[in-house]
């Protein structure tokens, strides 16, 4: 299934500048087309507009020409598209739809009008491919945020479309995870049955799977495109002064790594926590953990394995089962919620979960003082959210990156003594992860103490001292 | 919409009345949310009973609360049927996660949309002024009064009848008709309603 | 925190789970209507009974849960018991012998009567109705009303979709106290909060409405992997409703 786009423009309503603008690229039938770029450069939205939701179903004009397999996608019956182009949104959690792991699998193949027969050769096998055998029957909201995330990938690819659109799609995956879903595309693309086209910061992986690269830049706008080699031969500095990562930028840059002073003073103290959310289903069991003022503590480990749990825990915002947390000396569940919010921040996992107003500014100012409010404009200019630009945006429709940045910018205005960032760094270009680190720098210097839940090891070697693994409940250094 | 321009009343043309997947899918989720709500209410009101036992009125200023999805969703969506289907989920889903009501619920579901949607479709589905709503809302606990007075309150004096009819009367009118445009406007200045008609 | 109800498998492999759900739900209607013909004590009391022992036997649910289901039923039924005495008809005729004055209420026999009835009609309604939910899965019963009662697909499926997003809340729930609670704003219980809540499912299920459409849900024809047909089952279990309707009423003239 061939896809060709001729000076494709895409405004958003209400946006004064185009998100995507003059694309041109043509990928034949069984390529794969890698598309990389800085955040809030009109990934997302290409592959919006492959699967006809743009402009259609999410307000936006679009000029320029975009077709599949010939036929504009602007003009295409809905359901004639959706049966061509299968599409992984950047937001794992929000396309699941059935609420059993098999049905959800099913449900894509019925409105195909697959024949029964076939649908149970087929289930088994996408389902045991995705490495989700022995789930069938479990509901879907009981998965981990990466199992969700396969599941996802699992839905989409098992009526088997001719084009595949997948918008970062390991960005909650554990390595494995992320390396064996790169497995299969591999596999695919081998097979040549179907056009792929990726959306994917991690460069490293998705890098050998391209035939084509498209490049874009921060306004939208096409930087290069072509075959892997020839756009990093000719457009290498232009891509790099955008900010998008590039091969080769490879892990640790080892950029601060200078263990400032720690003091001896601890800001948080977990002796013995045990936590379940069902009581048959314990998911920390007697964990103890300390973090000094000046520290830095990086918590990896697998998909489930707690990680977002214990990180809750350490903020306050859960009660352990059994066991104590103490920070500053106090139970932080039990501290008014002024008081716990000078002592703790916390970063939630998925971003739009932290959000609780209507506009960018308004966010980011909430519950700040005068002093917070003076420093907020600078920050989030730092981390690429410019007061003037976004201030009036809403939160929830901007891009991945851009919304995870929000996010972060909200908690970093304020200076706590205990920072928790889960997963801070998934959707980041060069320049954000950059600006990240060196606010991260500035705070732990000033004798914050940091503790950060993340699967990016190229993160874990920028900033961490100390390494934590979480497995079966349990901690190892 | 009517709407006027120099002077003259220029009628809009029919709504398209086509269920888009999105219409379909929040006028569900609007209907699961209540119901919910539904269910947590419900064992409010059975608590309640004995508190408001000898001022049952009272009790009835707060009935309303059952029949928001009937305006709320057509409200937002503005497709014929909006009422019934919303309502209608509501009641099943309460009655699935345990109503004490059982499936009545969806008996006395499909009456309180199906009045409701009586008077939006009187409007040809083009007023969505408060007077219109008011009247929806009215129009649902009055087919609520009906129903409940057949099942529940078969042996109840006429004038506590009565007083209960007014009571619920008023109650929908702020509660249902108020709080849907309330809600509303929440839900439009959060910016979830992009895909809907404003 | 609200959690949907997670079924045993033993629950749904009963001779009630495995009846067509369309027709338990046809079963319960008609039981609702017959009760509403009749303020008798008997016919109530005779369908609740044979609900709750076909669930405890052949439907094979835990009595524990289904004590907990009917818990609260006691509570609604004691009330409207009591509303329709104190309030009763036959309390302001002259005819009815007195039983009680209370001031200005007088209680009559005839009203006591006519209100324990109603109060166990509320009891039998609201115990079929629990039955109904312990036995039946939420996608099973659409599968049955889109094969069996030929609701229309999308309707029944979306509908399907956004009953799927209830655990969310109790999440979303979770996350939007925690979330003020670490931004320093006061109040658990805030009515943001529940505004706030409206407002993520609602656009969860925007969310989740594009994904159906981008996975071609509702081009025609659909084809159905889970199947649900009629069977010998569904007779006798439905003859065996009526049967019961049938007795109970005429048990109670
Ligand atoms: N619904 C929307 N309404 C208005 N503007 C939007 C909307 N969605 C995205 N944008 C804006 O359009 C631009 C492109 O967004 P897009 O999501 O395509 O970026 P992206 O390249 O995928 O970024 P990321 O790597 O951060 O996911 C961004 O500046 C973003 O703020
Ligand atoms: N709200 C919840 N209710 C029930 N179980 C949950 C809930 N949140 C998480 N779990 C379960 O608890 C376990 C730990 O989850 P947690 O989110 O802490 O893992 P994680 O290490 O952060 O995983 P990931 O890398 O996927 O983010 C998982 O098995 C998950 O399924
Ligand atoms: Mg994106
Ligand atoms: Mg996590």
């Amino acid at each position: 299934m061939e896809l060709a786009a001729s000076d494709l423009t895409v405004t958003y309503k209400g946006a004064s500048t185009p998100a995507l603008q003059g694309v041109s690229v043509e990928v034949p039938a069984g390529a794969c087309l890698l598309i990389v770029g800085p955040s809030g450069s009109g990934k997302s939205t290409f592959g919006l507009a492959l699967a006809g939701l743009v402009p259609r179903e999410i307000r936006s004009t679009m000029t320029g020409s975009l077709t599949v397999d010939g036929v504009e996608t602007r003009a295409a019956e809905p359901s004639a598209l959706a049966a061509k182009v299968g599409i992984v949104f950047q937001d794992p959690g929000s396309q699941l739809v059935m609420e059993r792991v098999e049905d959800e699998v099913v449900f894509g193949l019925e409105n195909r009008g697959w024949l029964p027969e076939a649908m149970r050769g087929r289930v088994p096998q996408v389902i045991a491919e995705a490495g989700l055998a022995g789930l069938e029957r479990r509901r879907s909201s009981r998965l981990s945020g990466g199992q969700q995330q396969r599941l996802a990938v699992a839905g989409v690819l098992a009526p088997e479309p001719g084009c595949l659109v997948l918008d970062e799609p390991t960005s909650n995956l554990d390595p494995d995870g992320a390396a064996a879903l790169f497995a299969r595309l591999a596999d695919l693309r081998a097979a040549r049955a179907v056009t792929l086209v990726l959306i994917e910061h991690h460069i490293d992986l998705a890098w050998p799977l391209a035939d084509l690269v498209l490049a874009l830049d921060r306004d939208g706008s096409m930087i290069d495109v072509g075959p892997p080699a020839e756009v990093l031969g000719r457009s290498r500095d232009r891509m790099g002064a955008a900010g998008t990562w590039l091969p080769g930028d490879g892990p640790p840059t080892g950029a601060s790594l200078a263990p400032g002073p720690i003091a001896s003073e601890s800001v948080v103290i977990a002796r013995g926590v045990s936590f379940g959310y069902e009581p048959t289903a314990p998911v920390l069991a007697g964990v103890d953990l300390e973090a000094r003022a000046g520290e830095r503590l990086a918590l990896v480990g697998a998909n489930g394995s707690g990680k977002s749990t214990l990180a809750r825990l350490l903020a306050g915002l859960l009660r352990p089962d059994r066991g104590t947390v103490r920070l500053g000396g106090d139970d932080p569940t039990r501290l008014p919620s002024a008081v716990l919010a000078r002592l703790a921040g916390y970063v939630f996992q998925n971003p739009e979960s932290g959000f609780l107003r209507d506009r960018v500014i308004d966010e980011v100012m909430l519950g700040l003082s005068a002093a917070e409010r003076a420093a907020a404009p600078d920050v989030m200019g730092r981390l690429g959210l410019p007061l003037e630009a976004f201030g009036d945006r809403n939160p929830y429709r901007l891009s991945g990156g851009e919304a995870r940045r929000l996010s972060l910018a909200c908690t970093l205005v304020r200076s706590p003594d205990l920072l928790v960032l889960d997963e801070p760094t998934y959707g980041q270009d060069r320049l954000g992860y950059e600006a990240l680190i060196r606010i991260l720098d500035e705070q732990v210097d000033g004798g914050t103490a940091l503790v950060v839940a993340t699967h990016d090891r190229r993160f874990v070697a920028d900033v961490a001292t100390r390494v934590i693994t979480l497995a079966n409940g349990a901690l190892t250094s | 919409m009517a709407s006027t321009a120099h002077g003259t009343t220029v009628v809009a043309p029919l709504p398209d009345t086509r269920w888009r997947t999105r219409d379909i899918v929040i006028a569900a989720v609007i209907g699961v949310a209540f119901g919910v709500v539904f269910w947590a209410w419900g064992l409010a009101w059975s608590a309640f009973d004995p508190v408001f036992a000898f001022a049952p009125p009272a009790k009835d200023l707060l009935y309303a609360v059952w029949l928001v999805p009937a305006v709320l969703a057509p409200l937002i969506i503005r497709k014929p049927g909006a009422a019934v289907f919303a309502e209608m989920v509501a009641a099943g889903v309460s009655a699935l996660i345990g109503s004490q009501w059982g499936v009545d619920t969806l008996l006395s579901g499909f009456l309180q949309g199906a009045a409701a949607e009586l008077i939006f479709a009187f409007t040809l589905y083009r007023i969505w002024s408060f007077p219109i709503l008011a009247l929806a809302a009215i129009a649902s606990a009055l087919a609520a009064w009906l129903h409940d007075w057949v099942l529940y309150y078969a042996t109840v004096d006429t004038t506590v009848q009565l007083i209960r009819g007014v009571a619920m009367a008023v109650s929908a009118v702020v509660i249902v008709a108020g709080g849907s445009v309330a809600l509303a406007r929440s839900l439009r200045s959060a910016g979830v309603l992009e895909g809907f008609p404003d | 925190m609200i959690v949907a109800r997670d079924l045993a498998p033993a629950q749904l492999d009963g001779v009630l789970g495995q009846t067509s759900p369309v027709l338990k739900l046809g079963i319960a209607l008609a039981w609702l209507i017959g009760l509403a013909t009749t303020t008798a004590w008997a016919p109530p009391i005779v369908l609740a009974a044979t609900a709750v022992t076909a669930a405890l036997s052949v439907g094979r649910v835990p009595t524990a849960n289904l004590a907990r289901a009917v818990a609260p039923l006691w509570l609604a039924a004691f009330g409207l018991a009591f509303f329709n005495t104190v309030f009763g008809i036959a309390n302001a005729d002259p005819t009815s012998s007195t039983v009680l004055t209370l001031g200005p209420w007088r209680v009559t026999a005839e009203a006591i009567d006519a209100g324990v009835g109603l109060g166990l009609r509320v009891l039998a309604i609201g115990a079929v109705g629990a039955v109904f939910a312990l036995t039946t899965d939420s996608t099973r019963l659409v599968d049955a009303l889109v094969q069996q009662a030929r609701v229309p697909e999308r309707f029944a499926y979306g509908a399907l979709a956004a009953y799927g997003s209830i655990p969310r809340f109790g999440e979303d729930l979770a996350n939007l106290r925690a979330a003020r609670r670490i931004r320093g704003l006061r109040g658990t219980w805030h009515p943001r909060i529940l505004v706030g809540l409206l407002v993520l499912a609602i656009r969860h299920g925007d969310r989740m409405a594009l994904a159906m459409d981008a996975r071609a849900f509702g081009s025609e024809p659909r084809s159905r992997y889970r199947d649900v047909r009629w069977s010998r089952l569904d007779l006798v279990v439905g003859a065996a409703g009526l049967v019961g309707l049938v007795g109970a009423l005429a048990v109670g003239r």
